[in-house]
Parts: structure tokens; sequence; C-alpha cells
């Protein structure tokens, strides 16, 4: 019971990082990608190919995986930047399904269909991880980390900023100055290059790197962990990914006839999300975020100052004016 | 005497068949307010695509200090000098006022270690036109007449010496006219030349040293307001002939 736990946490972590990379895209800048699974499974076949040819260094793992999915996602993101809404979501479909098919058929690299198998355990500074407890922790960590990053990146950088100014209103964020394309290009190499992450603790983890995941079913999914959990809040992926990936174990607990088990967790599952989405479609943390003391601290914000707020200072309004409207 | 800012030559516009302007010449002086008047349709907001680059003119040039302007991106043109505000309130809901004037100021990885002094401009800004004790807020949280004055700090608080103002008083009560109209001739005492659209005649002769009265996409005139609200057949165009 304790492995199968730690198994599951491991498996969300890996979710959570990937969700929350793609976060940046969907929830801070407006861009909404099928492809992000692709940048996932390059991180996953860059540890194994690292693992199986150079040793099982996880820092090498994750400079390999980082430099690889960042140049690999200058591709997509070349033609797909230039566009918006749902020509992006088809240009990365596209990306999505060409990249699913060169992971299923590129067998020299990525052992086909067979995909790769033997890859050890990642070492850290000659220490090797080698129980699922430390690959529990690894995976926390990196969660850690990459929020950290995002945090920093959308809350304290003139980048965060202009992302989010660009994903509220283009026009406007143009009209100051900031160029759409390369703001977009650099969402998509950041949020991809963090993704591959998720990518190196997976293929340690599991010691086995085929295609299945990393194509437009894997991106969807990851999709749905954002917007379930909260695109645009930090915490929303990070929730969206535990629950979409703790939520079916647990109707295994359920007293389900066992000849309709499969199905009928599927039915529930999907009432679940259809509902949550009904009820409140920011996400879960949505529903924690009116809940906390912060919500109700930030509306009387919002509600003061009002008086606060005077003609300028030493400037006279001119004498002829009266404010009698608009002759429009 | 002044020298020129900004010049539009021979700028004509269609779309489809419609020739929203059929042929415009108007020139900007350095430190003056100009303003745009003229009944609806008459091609304000179109000029003010056409010079912000969000349009491309089909025939003629605008030049800005001697350079012309054709083929430059929005964001380019920005970066040259000129700002705008759009006629419908466009802030960035997402993000706290301060940030939404902070997008004004940051451009390029300078402005990583600039942060403290921009700052310090934004929250001036915000102070000049009442925001600063809601430097924190959301801003999709705002009034609408306190997203008016978001639009006008982020324009303020940029560097841009040219301001283009389409319609910043539209919707506004009279408490917030009068911060608008009085924050104006600050600006021209600070240096910057201004390109107002406006409707409320009122804050047009308040504010402006010269007005363009535009119609159809035409100047068909141009002056002081002393010199354009005398005239008769302006105030029938303007009004449709239908108020004296």
């Amino acid at each position: 019971m304790l492995q199968f736990t730690i198994n599951l946490l491991i498996m969300a972590s890996i979710a959570a990082i990937v969700a929350s990379s793609l976060n940046l895209l969907i929830g801070y800048t407006g861009v909404f990608s099928i492809a992000h699974a692709i940048f996932y499974g390059v991180g996953a076949y860059a540890t194994a190919l690292v693992s199986l040819h150079w040793g099982s260094s996880l820092l090498l793992a994750l400079v390999v995986a980082l430099v690889s999915s960042g140049v690999l996602s200058v591709l997509l993101a070349l033609p797909a930047a230039r566009v918006t809404g749902e020509y992006f979501v088809v240009v990365s479909l596209a990306f999505a399904l060409v990249a699913s098919t060169v992971f299923a058929q590129w067998t020299p690299v990525t052992g086909g269909p067979a995909g790769l198998v033997g890859i050890s355990r990642a070492t850290l500074f000659g220490i090797g991880l080698n129980s699922n407890e430390s690959y529990l922790v690894l995976s926390l960590a990196l969660l850690a980390l990459v929020t950290v990053i995002l945090y920093v990146l959308i809350r304290h950088t003139p980048l965060g900023r202009s992302l989010q100014a660009l994903r509220d209103d283009p026009l406007a964020a143009q009209a100051l100055g900031k160029n759409p394309f390369r703001l977009r290009l650099t969402a998509v190499v950041i949020s991809a290059a963090l993704a591959s992450t998720g990518g190196v603790v997976y293929a340690g983890y599991i010691a086995f790197v085929n295609a299945d995941g990393f194509g437009e079913q894997g991106g969807v999914l990851f999709m749905a962990m954002v917007i379930l959990g909260g695109a645009g809040t930090l915490s929303g992926p990070i929730i969206g990914a535990f629950f979409i990936t703790l939520f079916p174990a647990l109707l295994e607990f359920a007293d389900l006839p066992s000849q309709a088990k499969g199905p009928l967790e599927q039915i529930i599952y999907g009432a679940a999300l259809v509902l949550l989405m009904l009820v409140r479609p920011s996400g879960i943390a949505g529903i924690f975020s009116a809940l906390s003391p912060g919500h109700w601290r930030r509306a009387r914000a919002v509600a003061g100052a009002d008086a606060g707020r005077q003609p300028v200072t030493g400037v006279p309004v001119p004498g002829e004016y009266t404010p009698t409207g608009g002759a429009a | 005497m002044t020298s020129p800012m900004l010049e539009l030559t021979g700028v004509k516009k269609s779309f489809g068949g419609n020739h929203v302007i059929p042929g415009l010449d108007l020139t900007l002086n350095a430190g003056e307010v100009t303003a745009l008047i003229g009944p609806n349709g008459a091609g304000k907001t179109t000029i003010f695509n056409l010079i912000t680059g969000f349009l491309r003119p089909d025939e003629g040039q605008v030049v800005y200090k001697g350079e012309n302007l054709h083929g430059v991106t929005p964001e380019g043109i920005f970066r040259k000098g000129l700002v705008r505000t759009f006629q419908e309130v466009r802030v960035f809901g997402g993000i706290t006022v301060l940030e939404n004037v902070l997008v004004g100021r940051e451009h390029g990885f300078r402005s990583w270690r600039a942060t403290k002094r921009n700052t310090a401009a934004a929250m001036e800004t915000l102070q000049l036109v009442g925001l600063d004790r809601k430097v924190h807020v959301m801003a999709r949280d705002l009034s609408y007449a306190e997203q008016k004055f978001l639009s006008l700090a982020r324009v303020l608080a940029s560097d841009a010496e040219l301001l283009l103002l389409d319609e910043p008083t539209s919707g506004l009560d009279g408490r917030s006219l009068d911060l608008v109209t009085a924050l104006i001739p600050r600006l021209h005492e600070m240096g910057r030349t201004v390109l107002i659209i406006e409707h409320n005649l009122d804050v047009v002769r308040s504010i402006a040293e010269r007005i363009v009265f535009l119609e159809s996409g035409r100047v068909i005139a141009t002056g002081t307001g002393d010199e354009l609200f005398a005239r008769q057949d302006l105030a029938d165009i303007y009004f449709g002939g239908g108020v004296q």
C-alpha cells in the first residue's frame, strides 16, 4: 500500500511539473498548446539516451533535456507564435501528431514502438537515487523548484508582466511596445524546457520510455489538468494534476459492481469533471481562493480608497470649463 | 515657431469600396495639444490607427521626426516615441494597477535592472491620476472610470513624447472629467505633445491649443477653439444641423 501511494504521488508530481510549465502558456500568455507533451517526451528520451550512452548523471540528463527541448520548441514556436487562439491550437496539434510519429518510428534513436529499455536510476553528486522514496523526494523537489521559477518569473520580472499583458489584451500590449511574436516564442521555449524536467524524472523512475503519452492525447490531458485546477494560478495546475492522477485511483476503492467497474469509473470521472467546470469554471484553485481570508482582504482593498481620488494637485481646472457633458 | 513633429501627407485609406480617409494632410507641432473633432464616422480613430501602425495607409506617408513610419509595427512605433490609448477601455485585467503601468515602462533586458526607478515613476503617475491607493488591486476590479484613468496612467508613465488619446473622457462623471481636463494641460507643461480625439466640446475648448475639424476623412477646418466654435457651418456639420 505504501509503495502504491508513493508511486501515485511520484506520477502526480511529474504531471504537476508538466502542467505547471504548460500553465505558463495557457494561464499567463493566453496560448493554448496541445503539443506540450512532446517536450515532456523529449526530456524522457533525452534522459534515456544519456543513461544508455553516457551514464546516470541526473544533472547531465537535465542539461541535455533542457537544451534539446528548448531548441525543439523553437521549431514549434516559429510558425505557431505568429498566430493566436484556435490557430495556435491547430498548429500545435499538427506538431504533436508529427512528433508522436517521430517518437514511434525513429527506431535508431527512440527505439521505435518498442521504446528504450534499461534506463538506470539517476545519480546526483555520486549518490544513487535507487529507492522509490528518493524519487518521490526528487519529483517533489523539482516540482517546488519549477513552481518557484514560475512564481519569480510571473510576479517579479518584466517578462512575466509583459506575458500577462499580452494575454489580457494583445493590441494594448503592442501599443505599449510589446512584440507578441517574440514574447510567445520566449514563453514557449521556457515552458518546453521546464516540461522536459518532468520527463527526466519519469524516464529514470519507470526505467522505460516509449511514445505512449507524449503525443496529442498527453497534450490534452495536461491541458485538462491546467484548466481543471485553475489556469493562471500557481497552485491550480498542481491541484489539477494531483486530482486527475489520484481520482481514478481513489475510485478503485469505491464499492462498484466488478463487471461494470471500468466504464463506471470513467463515467463518474467524466461527470465529476463536467460538474466542476459548470460550478466553478475558474477551477479547483478558484474554490480554495474564494474561501481564503486573502480573498476578503482583496475585496476590501477593491472597495476602499475611492474617497482618495482627488483632482491633480496644484493644477487648476480651466475657468471656462463647465461640466455640462459631451456634445456627441 | 514650433517644429513639426508628425506629418501626414496624402494619406488615403479604404475598406472595400468605402473611402474612409480619401486624402489627408495633417501636421502636428512639438509641444502642442491638438484636438481632432468631427462627427461620428469622420475617420478620427482610423487616423490614430494609421499613425500608430495598426493600419497601413493605401497611399501617402506618415512621417515622425523626419522618419517615414511605413511598415513599422505598432510596437516599433511605440519605441520611436508615440503612444496611444484606445476608445474602449483596454486595461490588463489580470495584473495589478501598478503592474499595468510598469508594462509601459519596461522594455528589453535593461528594464530588469531599473525596476526600482520604474516603480517610482509608475507610483508618481498613479498619484497624478488618483490611483495611488489602489496600486495592488487587480485592474479588472476597478470601476470603469478608474480603468480609464489607468489607461491614461500607462501612457503618461511611458517615456513617449507624442501621446494620442482617444476619447479619454467618454463615460466619465463630472469629477472624473475635471481630473482629465486638469491633467492634459499638465502634460503640456511637461513638454509632451498631445493629439486628442474628444467629443466633449467643453473639454476640447479648455485644453486644445489647436483644433482640427474632420468630416468624411478630410480636414475641413483648423484653428483655435474661439475661431472654430464661432462658425455656424461647422456646428451644422457637427450637430447635423439640428443644434445651434
